[in-house]
């Protein structure tokens, strides 16, 4: 297997406007996927997650350390190109969709591709089997407003899924869906990830962590503990899990 | 703290809080109070009833004051509305945190008296500030002399106070209503109630674009004075309906069309734009259409009064092509003579001279005319052609020329469809062996009447017609018009002298004289300088003015609009920037986004008012404007410094745009 992210010493923190109070999110991250992962990081409010999903997003720079996809720094790409790499390298789910209301689902869905200056008959033949494989090929006039949640949610997923991209930063994407639609999604990631595809996953739900292949747990702005699924099923996971928030919220020790 | 000190203190928080957008609100109330005392100060000063011209002067600034009040009533009442609006989330959270809908009238009860109070103080304070700098100006502008001393209008502090305390009221009730009528949870969501896109209408679409060609056609194919007159509110009228269907239908139609070709919508650059176009089209149509006819409006008003104002000596010299023109209906005997010589004496003893004298008699009837015969109309007819007849002797006295005919034939001008070789009038038979192209002496009246016709024929002909027409009322007029050079004041003393003069004439030393005449009028050029300039002075300033009141207005709503859409679409392009639109790309596509919306209605009404150009020339022709050249240098100046203007304000309001979004 190939190394395609790589984590190393990450810090942030961050400065009130006049410098006088710091807060520090990430203390010291490290850690590393491989493609064709499929991983959860957990972590309370507060524990730094969405900090460092966006800086693995380069929507924000760390204070200190780097992170490396495929062997590229990403801090070290000028401004002007960083768009176009996050357009191309990068597929995000968000909790609250992000869709733009004044796209149809297939506009939304296209977006990225437009923003990349492909030809309209090559996104049609991209967009196509990923429709198909979502379920959304008979909705893709409707706007958003006019479809669930989870429905929604399969649209954001197509427009991560139709750049082909290296790695799919999901960001609570169970979030906001009611448990069918959860269980739906949660489907939809393993067998995306089946087909090959690399995702890393910010939740706190135990379920939707008990579907990774390997959960990472965020306390204080460190990685405080590892879990591999290894052969355990998503039950067994998910004991193991809840197990480890259990210690972690009754002051255990550091294991990773 | 007090309780009943606590309404007012939130009320008074509330106002410094929301101040981005009270802060516009109140310094248009402002404005509007101060212009709105200024114009009732002028009505009603007491040093203007006094000056010549000066009752003409008062009734139009009368009418600009309902003008002003009208508008500042529809404008405050809409301002306030979009001021409403964008607050329905705060007054939710109020209601949600346990304030019952009484408890927010009463704070509301109070920003409103706050805002009322604050805009009425200061804005009469400025008033009466700029009060007398105005009628300064406006003294100026009319050429009256300065009222010295400082006054206060009572009548406009009334008035003032009684207009803005009534829109006031209504805002206050309107605001009541609004929140009675709600549910706190509508309250909250606000203006989040999701978008739906517009669907194409088509036929308000296609009647758009129809009410608009038949609005630009009428303006392009009308070409009678008078009848432009008449059509020019049907132009005014059909071009408004078309603005509003133009940009509420057909925008979305032509936006939809282009989001259907696929190989067009679907390219970087038209993407984002053309989709974001179709909402906010949605939204705005009638504001981009209230603002695009705003502007034209202030373009036609500025243009058309600068154009007057300065055109003014023109239009004088058009309608008097003489210093003074003494007319003497139907003179017998030795009637010219005797006349001529107590002019004569008379401006002698003004110590003048008299310069360019015309001195003809001429016969003018209302005719109709059926191929190359015309017949006397009679009166109360109204589809005429003004018909002058001149006899040689007279024509060769006042061209220097030789008229050169015998019995039978004549000289003819015509300023409509061409004659042919001959015409007859009562019977006889005339040869037209000359047509003549220019004729000093007949200008006035050919600018002003749709068809005219001017004919030379022999002495013995003219006098046989005046037998001929000795039934009816009509009469040869003798005409003695001449130049003199001199003050105002002497001009207008001379006239006066010629007046008297010509009174007198007749009636002294009555056994010498065989003459007498029906009637003799005076009509004097310095005179009617100053009604003139009085006149156009006065719409000039009003012209300014309201320009000005309207500049403000769509000043004010374009800064609304940016300021609601910044809000707006800061998500959009947050969610935009994550999906991997970069900042440069945002901000092009932000750019050529309000670029549109904020020059859309500009470029229209340049549009209108390049359509209305020929039409508002005909205008100005009744009133004695030939000069083309002129309005069109100043409908082009007037646009460029509008668009200036105009450009300031994006510059401006698009910094508050940019700060929202980013």
């Amino acid at each position: 297997m190939t190394l395609l992210l790589e984590v190393k010493n990450l810090k942030k923190i961050y400065a009130t406007r006049f410098g006088n109070v710091q807060v520090q999110a990430l203390a010291n991250v490290n850690f590393s996927a491989e493609a064709g992962e499929y991983i959860a990081i957990m972590g309370e409010s507060g524990s730094g997650k969405t900090t460092l999903l966006n800086i693995l997003a380069s929507l924000d720079k760390p204070t200190g350390g780097e992170v490396l996809l495929d062997g590229q720094s990403t801090f070290q790409i000028p401004e002007g190109r960083l768009a176009a790499f996050r357009r191309d390298k990068l597929g995000f789910v968000f909790q609250d969709f992000n869709l733009l209301d004044t796209f149809s689902l297939k506009d939304n869905i296209l977006l990225p591709l437009v923003l990349s200056g492909m030809e309209y008959k090559e996104m049609l033949g991209r967009l196509g089997p990923i429709a198909q494989k979502l379920g959304l090929t008979d909705i893709l006039e409707k706007f958003p407003y006019e479809v669930s949640g989870g429905q929604k949610q399969r649209c954001a997923v197509a427009r991560a899924l139709i750049t082909s991209p290296r790695l799919i930063l999901a960001d609570e994407p169970t979030g906001a869906l009611d448990s069918h639609s959860a269980d739906g999604l949660l489907a939809l990631f393993r067998e995306i990830n089946a087909a090959g595809q690399t995702v890393l996953m910010v939740t706190h739900s135990v379920k939707a962590a008990s579907n990774a292949g390997r959960v990472l747990f965020l306390r204080d702005g460190e990685i405080f503990h590892q879990l591999y699924r290894g052969r355990r099923s998503n039950e067994e996971m998910f004991g193991l899990i809840s197990d480890t928030l259990t210690a972690m919220a009754t002051g255990g020790e550091r294991h990773a | 703290m007090r309780k009943t000190a606590f309404y007012p203190r939130l009320a008074a928080q509330n106002i410094r809080r929301n101040k981005q957008f009270y802060f516009p609100f109140l310094l248009t109330c402002i404005t509007t109070t101060a212009l709105f005392y200024i114009l009732c100060f002028l009505t009603f000063n007491q040093g203007m009833n006094v000056m010549y011209g000066g009752s003409i002067l008062q009734s139009l600034l009368g009418l600009g004051c309902v003008v002003i009040a009208l508008f500042s009533t529809v404008f405050l009442f809409y301002t306030n509305s979009f001021l409403m609006k964008r607050r329905q989330k705060e007054l939710g959270l109020y209601n949600i945190l346990g304030m019952g809908k009484s408890h927010i009238i009463r704070f509301l009860f109070f920003e409103t008296l706050f805002s009322f109070l604050i805009s009425l103080l200061l804005g009469l304070a400025l008033g009466i500030l700029f009060s007398k700098l105005m009628l300064l100006l406006l003294c100026r502008l009319v050429s009256f002399g300065v009222p010295f001393g400082f006054e206060l209008s009572t009548q406009g502090l009334i008035y003032s106070s009684a207009l803005f305390s009534g829109i006031f009221l209504l805002i206050l009730l309107s605001n009541f209503l609004r929140i009675q009528l709600s549910k706190p949870i509508e309250l909250l969501q606000g203006g989040n109630v999701g978008e739906r896109e517009p669907k194409t209408k088509w036929l308000p679409a296609i009647l758009g674009l129809l009410s608009l060609a038949g609005g630009y056609w009428l303006a392009l194919t009308t070409e009678d004075p008078v009848q432009a007159m008449a059509l020019f509110f049907v132009a005014v009228l059909l071009v408004i309906i078309g603005t509003y269907l133009l940009f509420t239908a057909s925008s979305i139609a032509i936006l939809k069309g282009l989001k259907g070709r696929a190989g067009y919508y679907y390219k970087t650059r038209h993407f984002i734009p053309v989709s974001g176009m179709i909402y906010r089209m949605k939204q705005n149509a009638v504001g981009l259409a209230n603002i695009c006819i705003l502007v034209t409006m202030v373009l036609v008003m500025v243009s058309g009064t600068i154009c007057l104002y300065l055109g003014a000596e023109d239009s004088l010299s058009t309608r008097f092509p003489r210093e003074i023109t003494l007319s003497v209906g139907n003179p017998t005997g030795n009637a010219r003579q005797v006349l001529t010589e107590a002019a004569g004496q008379a401006v002698a003893g003004s110590g003048l001279e008299m310069e360019n004298i015309q001195d003809y008699l001429s016969l003018g009837l209302y005719c109709t005319r059926q191929g190359d015969a015309f017949t006397i109309l009679n009166p109360n007819e109204s589809d005429f052609i003004y018909t002058v007849f001149l006899s040689a002797s007279e024509y060769e006295g006042l061209s220097g020329q030789s008229a050169s005919l015998t019995a039978g034939e004549a000289l003819g001008l015509v300023n409509m469809q061409p004659l042919g070789e001959s015409f007859s009038f009562l019977n006889k038979e005339y040869k037209i062996v000359r047509r003549l192209q220019d004729f000093s002496a007949t200008r006035q009246v050919s600018l002003a009447t749709r068809d005219f016709c001017l004919f030379v024929v022999t002495d013995q002909a003219f006098a046989e017609i005046l037998d001929d027409i000795s039934e009816r009322r009509d009469s040869p007029v003798w005409h003695l018009a001449f130049d003199i050079e001199g003050s105002p004041e002497q001009k207008l003393a001379c006239r006066q002298a010629v007046d008297d003069a010509i009174a007198k004439a007749l009636n002294q030393g009555a056994e010498h004289n065989s003459g007498s005449y029906d009637y003799a009028r005076i009509e004097s050029r310095e005179s009617n300088r100053q009604e003139t300039y009085a006149l156009y002075g006065g719409f000039l300033f009003l012209g300014l003015f309201l320009g000005l009141v309207f500049l403000i207005a769509t000043v004010l709503i374009i800064y609304y609009k940016q300021l609601s859409e910044g809000y707006e679409d800061k998500e959009r392009f947050e969610i935009m920037q994550k999906v991997g639109l970069s900042r440069r790309e945002i901000k092009q596509a932000i750019h050529s986004q309000i670029l549109i919306v904020f020059f859309l209605p500009l470029a229209m009404a340049v549009i209108h008012i390049a359509f209305a150009f020929k039409m508002i020339t005909k205008l100005l022709l009744l009133l004695n404007l030939s000069n083309t050249a002129l309005f069109a240098y100043c409908t082009l100046g007037t646009i460029a410094l509008f668009a200036l203007i105009y450009g300031l304000v994006y510059i401006l309001t698009a910094r508050v745009y940019y700060k929202l979004v980013s």
